[in-house]
């Protein structure tokens, strides 16, 4: 190993890797500031007053539907999320290792289906919905995040799953084993850095949905994306509720991202390996 | 085990699009009584709409910079953490926070940084007497806004997606390379850049369409304005459905971005096969 | 002639979806309201339990953002799904609203209410369209000037400006980089920047159409019109804060609040908040005045927000009763004292002693003035037609583009014009 010099251009690069540190910490440290801020203090600059800071902000979210929000996107992003894995996983399973002559069709279409703009199909879902019963519901909306969640499992677990070797799945089947059980038995833990990835992934996608829950939602399971809108109200603005949601609203995939990201990788590694 | 899959897919997936295609065909309008038109009117509407053409100007201008500040920062960002401060492993879980935000917290969060009677940029920069120019206020300030946001928002997935690249690149290139006496900035362009070219090619094309999509950043940071600036083809849609309630507008509006994604997408596919079967 | 066929069919399956009528209709004694988040709403979904103490009745007030709502009620109403009983109605959506039968009409209720002379005359009119009533006003909000007296007395100026002439020559005076002489909505929408720019367009003589109701040929731009939006543009660019070209109520009200303009006009009710000590650091040095006038007179802004019923409400009389309480003598008088709610629609409000005494103490001469301001303003200061969310968009975004430099004043007046005549073609 080489000793890594204090060359200028290393000095360069660091400060570099610096400036791109704050542009990523700014808005971050920002919002954690907002949410402390009483309303009264918002508009002079912070280090005018930088000690006066309040909790009230957390008392009016409280007030509010907010907890509720939260807690409906945690069950309709989770559930949706183990659905579309145990629905689309054996499906990539089978585009991954099966002998289907259709594979780029089959990847373009999911693609396609992942690509494709909510605006245009929100609102035949709405109609459908309206028909069969499934407006405001939680069981509505978790489908309706299957429309997003499912092409994307089946395509990344796809990319995972085709790094599986060969020679395993034969040996388990030699053994005896049926194709299913090969699958739950020895594929799945095998690929498991890139099948946790895909279902962060999912949640994810799920997790930032407004369109969807804006408009098959009412009251009773909004999620906490439109909630946060509701502070934008016709008095004021209520920046420090704001801030404090879209802090909250972030801190439950956090812990996740921080230590998924590795499997991550791991997973994107199968995709582009060089 | 294609059969579960396929079928969800198809109920979940095919059938809202099915109706989306359906609903570009027809009339339907909330609030006007409908006349059962059926046909191609709305699309050669959209043909002549000054608004509609406006729209993709916008768009391209958004997803076109977007992509090339994302991507440029993802990479660079990843390189860094590569190969400027490998040690550092920690930075990684931190560059990778905004990947996590939802949109409509980024939107909000670059809303109130972007805002001069808010924002502690323009209080900063007040101090020395300079005012930061008002982004939002401007044709191009408020799309380089958006993009600003945007890239702020996306980069981590290029950057993930890079180092998961470079990790593929066998470190015996590299030193083979400062054997033979290339520097480091050498080796960088000359062996490293070719060999990220078909993750890049791929990250690129995967962002492009994202950005087609823009919806929370637009709505909340300028909703479309200064004028119609930032009225990108996405929002036109929605205000044509939900403002002015012409529904089967809107539809054929979505139904001209599905097919411009279904064309990358095209080409996204081809690049991922080609890697896979590489 | 076959793919007509099946898109024929397709299309004719969507409708049917739509039409078909799948009945969702809560417990007989539930009331849902759906209201949007104002200072009144809240406070209304705060005393929810004294009507269901008056009632028997389980009601829901549920209080969302102005823009969840405004993107959510059209498919409720077309949706038909009969799970609301009570919406908030703003008057501007009225025409639309009637025009599509989402509403139920009222007529017969209202005449039978005792109290039915103790509403304001002009908003509870603003509700009866094609001969019927669809509606209780809450809220009418009209325009106002609050401005800063210590910075007029710097400048040597003894009386705010009456015109806006005077307006523009102020404004020279007072400006600073510290402090903006004017702030005013630019951000475009019908409910933002042309809720403000009227004022200034009609007291120049300009108007949207040539002879509304009788003639809609657009008449944006003409002299007066463009006299109009040349003083507009100009006090904003030249005289706003920084960043005035997105600026929206919230903005506005809190420059003022904030000591970061000398000037701002908008609705009484935001700016009764800009006058309370709690809300606004520079309250006792701000007071208030009418709208400039100009070579036309005088027309202040004017916004009715009222109740209404669903056409498909279940329970229509106890949707009423529901109206009937949430706008009487005594939940406005309670919410205009708890609240500062200064848009009340009830003479006996504005004569109660709890209320004048609050009122008071903000500002001596608020309530007068406000019923001043109302007096002066005309029903259709926003056209009253169906079609006027879609304009009042298409209108403010070219207005927004010429005060933001996008286009020429003349430009952007010819391209409303342009967008009237188009929409109002469909």
């Amino acid at each position: 190993m080489r000793r890594q010099g204090k060359s200028p251009l290393r000095l360069l690069g660091i400060a570099m890797m610096l400036v791109f540190f704050g542009f990523t910490l700014l808005p971050i440290m920002w919002a954690l500031i907002l949410s402390f801020r009483p309303a009264s203090h918002l508009f002079e600059p912070i280090w005018q007053s930088p000690t006066v800071l309040t909790l009230n902000n957390f008392d009016s979210l409280l007030r509010s539907d907010f907890p509720m929000a939260l807690f409906n996107s945690l069950i309709t992003a989770g559930c949706s999320t183990v659905l579309a894995m145990i629905i689309g996983v054996p499906g990539g399973f089978s585009l991954a290792k099966g002998r289907s002559q259709r594979r780029f069709i089959a990847s373009w279409a999911l693609l396609l289906l992942r690509m494709a703009p909510p605006v245009g199909f929100v609102i035949p879902l709405f109609l459908i919905y309206l028909n069969v019963g499934l407006l405001d519901t939680r069981i509505g909306l978790i489908a309706a995040y299957m429309v997003l969640t499912l092409p994307f499992v089946v395509w990344s677990s796809w990319t995972s799953l085709a790094q599986i070797p060969d020679e395993l799945i034969e040996a388990s089947m030699l053994d005896g084993a049926t194709l299913f059980q090969t699958l739950v038995k020895v594929v799945v833990p095998a690929a498991r850095p890139g099948l946790i990835a895909t279902g962060v992934l999912a949640f994810l996608i799920a997790w930032n949905d407004f369109f969807f829950a804006l408009v098959i939602t009412r009251g009773n399971t909004v999620t906490a994306p439109v909630a946060v809108m509701n502070f934008v109200s016709y008095a004021s603005v209520d920046w420090g509720s704001i801030a404090l949601a879209s802090v909250l609203l972030t801190l439950p995939t956090l812990p996740v991202i921080i230590f998924a990201n590795k499997y991550i990788v791991q997973s994107m590694g199968g995709a582009v390996k060089g | 085990m294609m059969i579960p899959s396929a079928i969800a897919v198809g109920v979940f997936a095919i059938v809202p699009l099915l109706g989306m295609f359906a609903l570009s065909m027809t009339d339907f309008h909330l609030v006007k009584k409908w006349d059962h038109e059926f046909g191609f009117q709305n699309f050669i509407k959209l043909w002549n709409n000054k608004r509609f053409i406006n729209s993709i100007n916008v768009m391209l201008l958004l997803s076109v910079f977007g992509v090339i500040f994302q991507v440029a920062l993802g990479t660079l960002i990843a390189v860094g953490l590569e190969k400027i401060i490998p040690k550092w492993r920690f930075m990684r879980g931190i560059f990778v926070i905004p990947f996590v935000v939802p949109a409509v917290a980024v939107a909000l969060i670059w809303l109130s940084l972007l805002t001069p009677t808010l924002s502690p940029v323009n209080d900063f920069f007040d101090i020395f007497g300079i005012t930061v120019p008002a982004l939002l206020t401007s044709q191009y300030g408020a799309i380089a806004a958006i993009v600003m946001a945007d890239t702020w928002a996306s980069y981590p997935f290029v950057m993930l997606l890079i180092l998961a690249a470079l990790q593929g690149i066998p470190s015996d290139l590299d030193e083979a390379a400062s054997i033979d006496g290339a520097s480091k900035l050498q080796t960088f362009y000359k062996i490293t850049l070719p060999l990220l070219a078909p993750a890049l090619l791929m990250v690129s094309l995967f962002r492009f369409i994202e950005t087609l999509k823009h919806f929370p950043l637009i709505h909340i940071m300028t909703t479309g304005g200064p004028g119609r600036s930032t009225q990108a083809t996405n929002y036109y849609a929605y205000i044509q459905t939900f403002q002015n309630s012409n529904v089967s507008y809107g539809a054929a509006i979505a139904v001209f971005l599905f097919l411009f994604a279904a064309i990358i997408s095209y080409y996204v596919a081809r690049a991922n096969a080609r890697i896979n079967d590489a | 002639m076959i793919k007509r066929h099946i898109t024929a069919m397709l299309g004719a399956a969507i409708l049917g979806m739509s039409a078909s009528v799948v009945s969702t209709a809560h417990a007989a004694d539930e009331l849902n309201v759906l209201l949007f988040a104002m200072p009144y709403t809240r406070a209304l979904a705060e005393l929810e339990a004294d009507f269901e103490a008056k009632s028997g009745m389980d009601v829901n007030i549920e209080v969302i953002g102005q823009d969840v709502f405004e993107n959510r009620i059209a498919l409720s109403f077309t949706g038909k799904s009969g799970d609301l009983d009570v919406v908030h109605a703003p008057v501007i959506q009225l025409q639309r609203w009637v025009a599509a039968d989402w509403l139920r009409p009222v007529t017969a209720e209202i005449d039978a209410m005792e109290t039915k002379d103790d509403i304001l005359a002009g908003p509870l009119d603003s509700f009866v369209v094609n001969g019927e009533n669809w509606g209780l006003p809450f809220l009418a909000g009209t325009g106002m000037m609050a401005y800063r007296t210590d910075i007029f007395e710097a400048a040597g100026i003894s009386e705010p400006p009456a015109t806006w002439a005077e307006m523009l020559d102020v404004a020279e005076k007072i400006h600073t980089n510290e402090t903006a002489a004017i702030a005013m909505r630019v951000a475009p929408g019908q409910g933002f920047n042309m809720f403000v720019y009227p004022q200034i367009m009609r007291a120049y003589g300009g108007t949207f159409f040539k002879d509304y109701p009788t003639d809609l040929t657009p008449s944006m731009s003409t002299p007066e019109g463009l006299e109009a939006l040349g003083v507009y543009s100009t006090l904003m660019n030249d005289f706003g804060p920084q960043g005035i070209g997105s600026f929206n109520f919230a903005e506005v009200t809190a420059a003022m609040q904030n000591g970061q303009v000398a000037i701002i006009l908008d609705e009484s009710g935001l700016i009764a908040q800009t006058l309370d000590p709690e809300k606004s650091k520079f309250a006792d040095k701000i007071s208030i005045a009418a709208v400039p006038s100009g070579p036309a007179g005088r027309s202040p802004a004017i916004a009715v927000h009222g109740l209404g019923i669903p056409a498909d409400a279940p329970n229509p009389a106890a949707s009423f009763a529901f109206m009937e309480w949430a706008t009487s003598e005594e939940v406005l008088t309670k919410i205009a004292v708890s609240a500062g709610f200064a848009d009340f629609t009830r003479a006996s409000v504005a004569e109660n002693a709890e209320v004048t005494k609050a009122f008071e103490s903000i500002h001596p001469d608020f309530l007068s003035l406000r019923v001043q301001m109302l007096n002066d303003a005309i029903g259709h200061y926003r056209p009253l037609i169906p079609e006027w969310p879609q304009i009042g968009q298409a209108v403010g975004e070219n207005i927004n583009a010429a005060v933001n430099g996008l286009m020429s004043n003349e430009e952007a007046l010819e391209a409303a014009d342009e967008e009237i005549a188009e929409i109002l073609s469909e």
